[in-house]
């Protein structure tokens, strides 16, 4: 009978390991492909994506990485990423905390209509947003392509801004109302510095979205000059073809930032990108 | 003429007082005044920017129209042919199936499968805190360069594709170029990138699962499934729910991906979804108008579904 | 030849008094988006940047490249933002046309005087729309069929002997016989499908019937675009492409040509230069190996055999940016001593009056001498139909391909569009 269960359990124990190397293998072999496919010639991607490079050739690595371009996207996201978490962080939680603790009529109204922005993808709006940016002279500018993504960033984040000033002590707020402290002067002096997990979850949050985003810089941004990365991976695409060595030493290039980062701050990227949401 | 002229006056004066009393009433703390500056930027940037828009492409979607000077001058009212249009057109009809397809492929494939391996990993243990690093590494990539990684994978000339074929002496197969499998070649990327993301969710909500349950379950004699069914699913439904609403959010805004996987659409617009339509039609062949009748119905689909789950999977948590 | 002198007499001068009186203006930059793959080409085009840019010290001239199937896609956005460039390559027809008459495009009419008297009448009225002038041409374009003579020739097939649609079809088969890949084809991209059904149109369906249809007095719905679509099918149905296809952009299957890993390419006759390009080697389909002809008669149809299918592309000006720097570059750029260096270097078949003589590459001349006899040289229908009908024509020559619709069904969706435009 002991024998049975055990050789059960070491059966269930094999397939797990199975799911989980197999799962593992599937996840890892496209950056394997990817990382050393940088480092190949042509013609040895083709008869073999998947071994180590015979000779390894930076070339591909370097020509990116000493490109003036390179660089100048890399920034022109860095700009369009701070701005947009910055205003979010700011009028995000400023809104949210209305709603948490000033009692004014109309509040669950606004409220609902602020969350209604959580179910509607930008690309409902995405031709009339084109056109009103047009017309406001925001086309080729980094502010066409921040404020669309603050726009759209800013129901999740009040829903979990709220969420959290909601948990915060009652008693604190009452013993500054006493003391005579404004609504203001509470949000920033006591909230404010209390938030700083939320402020960093809702951040990162925004952060990897507005990094990653390419549909509103797609249809916003024509000028080379102030294209952020995922124009410039998929400009360089177009450019080089399938001289699929060079595409995928850009892919590599640009995914660097990304994985450094997630291994930096993985905590709050992972409670920031589950939503923060679940708490029992 | 003169009392006349006093009594009003007073009137004045009483009414002015009364809006300064109550100015003062309301505004304690500066409640007003807190209101005044904290409401209107972010419900502002919301309203200019997101709603208006949505209602503005419900106007659009009436007419044709290029969009290149104002509407007043170039556009031309059209009714619902724009609708008409659409909603006979087969390639909007796949582009709609395509859409279902990702939420379909996440509810059977993906989620069962961030659901098995949150369930194996999530206890604390460093070898577990490594499998879920790599398993949410995808997710943290932009969708265009998960895109473009796969477009070279399924490469007939050089991706992990070719040398399958090489290796079994096949004939090269090109999944993205071939009618019947390129969306399905999609849908191997959703998962790719995602499942490590909606097995996160789950390992957060199991960990707050108490452990106590667990183990008095166990000293009762229930079986590692019966701990898994009766205790931990019911526990984690919240956990569920949210990666359920991701998913189908999701499905609805694909389009990143799409773009350095297939152009328009791919083979016979095989591969269109929703999005990847609408900008087909919005914007590559400049058709606002049209463009915007896709967004309404786009809409719409997001409201239904809003409203499905409010009624139904918001309900049953309650209940 | 006094003519000629003429011209080049009153070009020196003009040229000589701009410089004079740019002396005193400030440095202008002159931008012009192209979507020109080949190398060889751009480096030609430089030369002449270079050139003007010694004779007009205050203009710098930037030629800034996008790759085609982006540029198609970025345009309708482009146009309408300040990072427009001045110029941009544009095909003459109903895109140029819809451009032009929504004000995205700089009306250089009253600028015009030096382009009209270079340029021949015929191909510049590709750029007037109500009569106003908005570019102006810099090439004619015929697509026809470009092959491999060596692959040909293994498989016994000459390609002489190729008259009508029949004989192109055994030609087909005949090499499929032999394991060769027939055709090369970028499906991803359509367009490079849309011209065998469109040319199949021409061949069946002749001159007059298009233009009544341009004029709502046809429709696309006829028998003969019908016949049009069956007989595409028959080539389909003998699985000519290489595999793949559908997935490959124009790019990748001009790369297939010139690696010789298809015998046949139908297109412009820019791809001598872009295959070429395109191959592993670098050397392309090269020299006696590459032959041409023609798009063959189709037996029964109504259409003039000497119709060609192609362009006359050119260049256009962008809002606001009609610039007198601009106009000058384009009037250098389009001179007819640019456009015989051009011609002589075989990457054009030049629009200027008196450049069509340097011609030396003997494709080129043949083509050139096609289209100066043809009776009826029309614009890629894609280009010519505007964006969303010519779309529609793309995707259903696609489709017909793939079996995917019948040639009435295509003939329809063409005709809905047509009629929702």
């Amino acid at each position: 009978m002991k024998e049975m269960t055990d050789r059960r359990s070491v059966s269930a124990s094999v397939a797990r390991w199975g799911l989980l190397l197999l799962a593992a293998l599937f996840v890892l072999l496209p950056f394997w492909m990817t990382t050393l496919g940088g480092f190949k010639s042509l013609g040895e991607l083709r008869v073999s994506p998947l071994g180590l490079p015979r000779q390894w050739d930076a070339t591909a690595y370097l020509d990116i990485l000493t490109s003036s371009m390179t660089w100048q996207m890399m920034l022109n996201s860095v700009v369009i990423t701070g701005f947009t978490v910055a205003l979010v962080l700011i009028i995000a939680s400023m809104l949210a905390f209305t709603f948490s603790h000033i009692r004014f009529a109309g509040k669950q109204y606004l409220y609902s209509y602020v969350i209604l922005g959580m179910m509607f993808p930008g690309a409902t709006a995405i031709l009339p947003l084109f056109i009103k940016i047009r017309d406001i002279g925001l086309l080729d500018t980094y502010a066409g392509v921040i404020l669309p993504q603050v726009a759209f960033g800013l129901a999740m984040s009040v829903l979990l801004f709220r969420t959290f000033f909601e948990q915060l002590p009652k008693e604190l707020f009452e013993a500054a109302l006493v003391d005579g402290c404004s609504y203001g002067r509470f949000f920033w002096t006591i909230v404010m510095p209390l938030s700083k997990p939320i402020l960093a979850t809702v951040g990162v949050f925004i952060l990897v979205g507005s990094w990653n985003n390419y549909i509103f810089p797609l249809i916003m941004l024509n000028d080379q000059s102030v294209y952020p990365w995922p124009l410039g991976l998929m400009e360089f695409r177009g450019q080089y073809g399938s001289e699929w060595n060079r595409i995928l030493a850009y892919i590599t290039v640009t995914i660097l930032p990304a994985v450094a980062f997630f291994l930096y701050a993985q905590k709050y990227i992972v409670a920031g990108l589950t939503g923060g949401a679940v708490k029992g | 003429m003169k009392s006349v002229d006093i009594a009003l006056e007073a009137q004045r004066t009483s009414r002015l007082s009364a809006v300064k009393d109550w100015l003062y009433r309301h505004n304690t703390g500066g409640r007003l005044s807190t209101l005044l500056l904290f409401i209107p930027p972010a419900l502002m940037v919301f309203t200019l920017l997101v709603i208006l828009p949505i209602a503005e492409s419900g106007v659009y979607s009436f007419y044709r129209w290029n969009g290149f000077t104002a509407l007043s001058d170039s556009g031309r009212w059209v009714g619902w042919r724009n609708f008409q249009f659409i909603l006979q057109d087969p390639v909007f009809h796949q582009a709609v199936w395509n859409t279902a397809k990702i939420v379909l492929i996440s509810l059977l494939i993906q989620l069962p499968l961030a659901m098995m391996l949150a369930l194996s990993i999530a206890s604390k243990g460093s070898l577990n805190t490594l499998f879920r690093l790599v398993y949410f590494l995808p997710f943290i990539l932009a969708d265009v360069v998960a895109g473009l990684i796969w477009r070279f994978i399924y490469d007939g000339n050089f991706g992990l594709v070719a040398a399958f074929t090489q290796l079994f002496g096949m004939e090269s197969f090109y999944p993205l170029a071939d009618r019947d499998w390129a969306f399905n070649a999609i849908l191997v990327v959703v998962v790719w990138k995602y499942f490590g993301y909606h097995m996160m969710i789950y390992i957060a909500g199991l960990q707050s699962v108490p452990n106590d349950l667990v183990e008095a379950a166990r000293l009762d004699g229930a079986s590692r499934l019966q701990i898994i069914f009766r205790i931990k699913l019911p526990l984690i439904m919240p956990a569920i729910r949210l990666s359920i609403f991701f998913s189908v959010i999701g499905a609805l805004q694909f389009f990143e991906m799409a773009m350095p996987l297939v152009t328009s659409g791919g083979p016979s617009g095989s591969a269109h979804t929703i999005v990847t339509y609408l900008y087909e039609f919005g914007i590559v062949r400049s058709r606002i108008g049209f463009g915007s009748a896709v967004a309404v119905l786009l809409f719409v689909m997001c409201a239904i579904f809003a409203f499905i789950y409010q009624r139904f999977v918001m309900a049953r948590n309650t209940a | 030849m006094l003519k000629l002198k003429h011209l080049v007499v009153s070009t020196c001068v003009g040229t000589l008094l701009a410089v004079c009186s740019t002396q005193l203006v400030a440095e202008e930059t002159v931008t012009v988006l192209h979507n020109q793959q080949d190398q060889f080409i751009r480096d030609t085009w430089d030369e002449i940047r270079v050139d003007f840019e010694a004779q007009n010290p205050n203009i710098t001239v930037q030629l800034d490249f996008m790759d085609d199937d982006a540029m198609k896609a970025r345009l309708p956005t482009l146009l309408q933002s300040n990072a427009k460039p001045d110029l941009y390559w544009s095909f003459g027809g109903g895109n140029y046309r819809v451009r032009a008459e929504a004000g995205l495009l700089a009306d250089i009419t009253d600028k015009a005087d030096r382009l009209r008297a270079n340029i021949g009448s015929g191909a510049m009225s590709a750029f007037e729309v109500n009569g106003r002038l908005y570019g102006a041409p810099y090439r004619l374009a015929q697509v026809g069929f470009w092959y491999n003579k060596s692959l040909f020739e293994q498989a016994g097939v000459n390609a002489d002997t190729i008259e009508t649609w029949d004989d192109f079809l055994d030609a087909v088969s005949t090499l499929k016989e032999a394991g060769i890949t027939p055709i090369a084809a970028g499906g991803a991209e359509r367009w490079p499908l849309h011209f065998y059904w469109t040319y199949l149109a021409m061949r069946i369906g002749g001159q007059d019937l298009f233009q009544s249809i341009l004029a709502d007095e046809a429709s696309f719905d006829n028998e003969h675009y019908v016949r049009a679509g069956e007989e595409l099918r028959r080539l389909a149905e003998l699985d000519p492409f290489q595999p793949g296809y559908r997935g490959m952009a124009y790019n990748e299957a001009a790369g297939v040509f010139g690696n010789g890993q298809a015998a046949i390419h139908l297109m412009g006759e820019w791809d001598i230069g872009v295959q070429t390009s395109e191959s592993e080697s670098g050397e392309g389909v090269s020299g006696d190996n590459l032959g041409y002809f023609n798009f063959p008669m189709v037996d029964g149809g109504m259409g003039d055999p000497s119709a060609t299918l192609g362009g006359v592309d050119g260049w256009a000006f962008t809002s606001g940016n009609g610039s007198d720097a601009a106009v000058r570059w384009l009037e250098f750029f389009l001179a007819p001593e640019q456009q015989r260096k051009l011609a002589a270097a075989g990457i054009i078949i030049p629009v200027a009056n008196g450049a069509a003589e340097a011609v030396e590459d003997p494709h080129m001349k043949q083509i050139a001498e096609n289209i100066a006899n043809s009776s009826w040289h029309q614009v890629f229908w894609d280009q010519a139909l505007g964006a969303d009908v010519g779309g529609v024509i793309n995707d259903v020559s696609a489709e017909l391909f793939a079996g995917e619709i019948s040639p009435e069904e295509a003939v329809d969706r063409v005709q809905q569009a047509w009629d929702f435009r």
